[in-house]
């Protein structure tokens, strides 16, 4: 009980007014982040890092931390409205969050994320005090052989997400695993598919294919369906709280989503869209009515949306007590440790006690105010699917284009957006799903990287992932899940017919 | 319709009046700034508008931070702000191309990583014409020294001279972030000079490496002094040798590979500064100084060696001799890089 007397210590440090003020910024500017397509949490920290040299230490983390959890938050917004992902962590939201928009629900969508990231955040960091620091000696049992098999159990899942058709969704995923190849291969240095473009060496970035998929390639057919006048009238904003008889399965899906974001989190080197896909197909398979996903299934937006805010959590876990950053924005945060001459690690909880206890504290006063801000906001945000199309048009251009260009101040990512924005359009109009082709896309070049490290280790022996216990289980897992999918869809054949329509 | 424009308006003129201020605010800034520095200020008409340092690596990142560092000292010596501006990609040959392609004025500086840098031309298949020589190099930065560490409770090695026997006889996972970065070239090294046999296991950054060295996954972890000294002090890591001629003030303790087995194989990484090729040199005097006088600064120096940098300063043609004298060492391991 220690941790409690500390942790009542730690909320003294954060309850200044001073620190108030840099957390109440802190989640402001993560909100703000969140909500711009292309800049990231990643990027939003390293910005502000400079400016908070002048800060006390414990003020500047606070501040920073917030950013990185207030982020998640964000991204929800216009993933709902626009069906654009404000970053990575958000995409699978999409899927049900903008069929609820449709349907005059993103108030009810909005409100449901806000909720279950409050608790996902607050269950995580309950976890990093209680059993972070046991738990974390544990993750480091994963090395790329885990990676892989996870990889792996991830795309498995991906088999649920295939939409209509499983031929076109596999062209979908095999089509997003080729865009992976574009770039520089890690482990023999050739450089694939790049026709001689520098900008092309390092891949296409993730966002340029995401806000032009998902968000461009709506534009056009709104457009197309409003100049052959049969333009839907927007809907009208119904029902901020769900119904009655979504806040059982909602409920239980952000439960299960925070302690799925939060195991994640612990291990060094996953990316935030792991969680939301296990948890998304997670609920799926849970689910009573199946068929409801992708046409508008709270528990599809709660508990993704409860996973990542988790996975924030449970990723501070391993930079506080081993001093490892388990992502890039987690990176940006252990520099600042460093440059505020604190060493992130397992000495940090003796030698500086307040101030990660009075972090941890201010975490929970963090999530506290993204709470209150984002409830009445749903409410706000919700109205914007009103405003009509032939205005809202013109802004979500500029905030796809502004948004693709701050990513690396390149005006390339804005070609190559609009470049997949048209193809968006033309697989929306083959009834391809675009989900396959940007999760593929996601995990594709981890699964090779993986793959390759895993070989190397192996000595090029495919039998090795089963010798280790935990990539052999999480493959066999895998493959079962793979094989069950299979023999389902042809045992009952509605459900697949009925499914995710993207 | 009336109330609407003259809203419109308002709010127009209320855009102009920030704008304004903010424009003031920082001539008013920079104005002081140059009579401070009036003394340096009246040989040649430069600077007189903000320089632009292109990184060309991701914000956050260990250039990215030296830079934003550096930088505070450096707007106090040329009067004039200096603009940080990430340009990621392509190995860092998209910042570098965007560089060489701009006018050699002195506005568009950039730093230079090295022997990152060769590797976006030797390697064939970047088809590459620019190389080196395209860069108008002005000063370098830091040193970034590298080590040879194992996992802390690993058994079989207490000294390097162990590991280098043991790795002559058995095979040994190593880690690389990426192909022809300075950690997979100082394997290769090894094992063409010593024959030992490090296989080299590709990550995306040295967090990653050093995750999975701590994990048990790989068994010898090439890293830079800056990433090792909390682990090391964490009791995850043991650091076997420091790759520098001499040893590194953080690590007094920690012998170079020269001392121990007597071999001259070097591992580090250089950040400097450049511009492109056919600056004035009047210009490039006057920022070898005010690059000098910045990175002098004891703040400056503290804050990097805190981070487990070498500040350098090695400038103009010494620095040109640095970086030919490292390509040519990534030359010699061509061949076992497949290029």
């Amino acid at each position: 009980m220690d941790s409690l007397g500390y942790l009542l210590h730690g909320f003294e440090t954060a309850l200044t007014w001073q620190n108030l003020l840099y957390c109440l910024l802190g989640v402001s500017f993560g909100m703000f982040i969140g909500v711009l397509p292309g800049l990231g949490p990643t990027a939003g920290t390293a910005l502000l890092l400079p400016l908070t040299f002048a800060l006390e230490p414990v003020s500047a983390i606070i501040m920073l931390a917030g950013i990185y959890y207030g982020s998640m938050y964000g991204g929800t917004i216009t993933s709902v409205l626009i069906n654009t992902p404000g970053e990575a962590a958000s995409l699978i939201t999409c899927l049900d969050g903008h069929p609820l928009a449709k349907q005059g629900r993103a108030g009810a969508a909005l409100g449901i994320a806000g909720i279950g990231s409050f608790i996902g955040g607050i269950v995580s960091i309950v976890g990093l005090v209680l059993i972070g620091p046991f738990l974390a000696k544990q993750a480091l049992k994963f090395g790329p052989p885990e990676f892989f098999a996870l990889v792996i159990l991830g795309l498995s899942l991906l088999l649920g997400l295939m939409g209509k058709s499983l031929l076109k969704g596999i062209i979908g995923a095999l089509f997003g695993l080729s865009l992976a190849f574009i770039g520089q291969d890690q482990s023999s240095g050739i450089i694939r598919f790049a026709f001689g473009q520098t900008e092309l060496m390092k891949g296409i970035d993730f966002i340029s294919i995401a806000m032009g998929m998902f968000g461009l390639s709506e534009l056009f057919l709104n457009a197309e369906e409003s100049l052959k006048g049969k333009a839907s009238a927007p809907p009208k904003v119904k029902g901020l709280l769900p119904n009655k008889e979504e806040w059982g399965p909602s409920m239980k899906a952000i439960g299960r989503g925070s302690v799925l974001g939060f195991l994640i989190g612990l291990i060094p080197g996953t990316n935030s869209v792991i969680p939301t896909i296990l948890s998304y197909s997670m609920e799926k398979k849970l689910s009573k009515d199946p068929s409801r996903f992708g046409k508008g299934a709270l528990e599809g937006v709660a508990g993704p949306e409860t996973a990542n805010n988790s996975y924030c959590g449970g990723a501070l876990i391993p930079l506080f007590t081993l001093g490892i950053p388990s992502s890039p924005t987690v990176a940006v945060l252990l520099g600042a440790f460093i440059m505020h001459g604190l060493t992130p690690g397992p000495t940090l909880f003796q030698k500086n006690p307040d101030l990660v206890w009075g972090i941890i504290a201010s975490m929970f006063i963090g999530n506290a105010m993204l709470l209150i801000m984002n409830l009445p906001l749903a409410n706000v945000w919700a109205r914007i699917t009103m405003v009509p199309f032939k205005l809202l048009f013109p802004i979500i251009i500029i905030i796809t284009i502004v948004g693709t260009y701050s990513l690396n101040n390149s005006m390339f990512d804005v070609g190559a957006m609009l470049v997949f924005g048209i193809l968006g359009y033309l697989f929306k109009k083959a009834e391809i799903p675009l989900a396959p082709i940007i999760l593929t896309y996601v995990l594709g070049s981890l699964l090779e990287k993986t793959l390759l490290q895993s070989l190397t280790i192996f000595k090029g022996d495919f039998l090795g992932f089963f010798t280790r216990p935990i990539s052999g289980t999480i493959l066999s897992i895998a493959i079962l899940s793979m094989l069950f999918s299979i023999i389902t869809s042809i045992r009952n054949k509605r459900v697949i017919t009925e499914d995710v329509e993207m | 319709m009336k109330k609407k424009i003259s809203m419109a308006v308002a709010l127009i003129l209320m855009f102009v009046l920030v704008i304004g201020c903010a424009q003031k605010e920082t001539g008013s800034n920079s104005k002081q700034q140059t009579n401070a520095g009036a003394s340096s200020a009246k040989k040649t008409e430069y600077p007189t508008k903000p320089i632009t340092l292109i990184v060309s690596y991701a914000a956050g990142g260990g250039t990215d931070l030296g830079a934003r560092l550096l930088t505070p000292y450096l707007e106090k010596e040329l009067g004039v702000p200096v603009v940080v501006e990430n340009k990621p990609g392509g190995g860092g040959w998209v910042g570098w191309a965007e560089m060489l392609g701009a006018k050699p004025d002195g506005y568009t500086l950039g730093y230079v990583n090295a022997p990152a840098v060769f590797a976006g031309y030797l390697n064939p298949s970047a088809k590459r014409k620019e190389t080196i020589d395209n860069f108008e190099l002005i000063m370098n930065h830091v040193i970034d020294p590298g080590v040879i560490a194992v996992r802390a409770d690993d058994k079989r090695f207490s000294n390097v001279k162990d590991l280098i026997e043991f790795a002559k006889k058995n095979e040994l996972s190593a880690n690389a972030n990426g192909v022809g970065t300075e950690n997979h070239i100082a394997a290769l090294q090894m094992n063409k000079e010593l024959g030992t046999k490090l296989r080299s296991v590709q990550f995306s950054g040295s967090a990653e490496s050093i995750t999975s060295v701590i994990g048990g996954h790989v068994d010898v972890l090439f890293a830079k002094v800056g990433e090792v000294l909390e682990p090391m002090k964490a009791g995850q890591i043991k650091i076997l040798a420091v790759m520098t001629p001499e040893r590194v003030p953080q690590l007094p303790d920690v012998p170079t590979l020269k001392e121990s087995i007597g071999s001259n194989i070097e591992y580090h990484s250089l950040r400097g500064i450049a511009g492109p090729k056919g600056m004035d040199p009047q210009i490039v005097a006057k920022l070898q100084d005010a690059f000098e006088k910045a990175m002098k600064n004891p703040e400056h120096e503290k804050k990097m060696s805190d981070m487990g940098l070498k500040v350098d300063g090695t400038k103009g043609e010494a620095f040109k001799q640095l970086l030919k004298k490292e390509e040519a060492s990534m030359v010699e391991v061509k061949g076992l890089l497949g290029w």
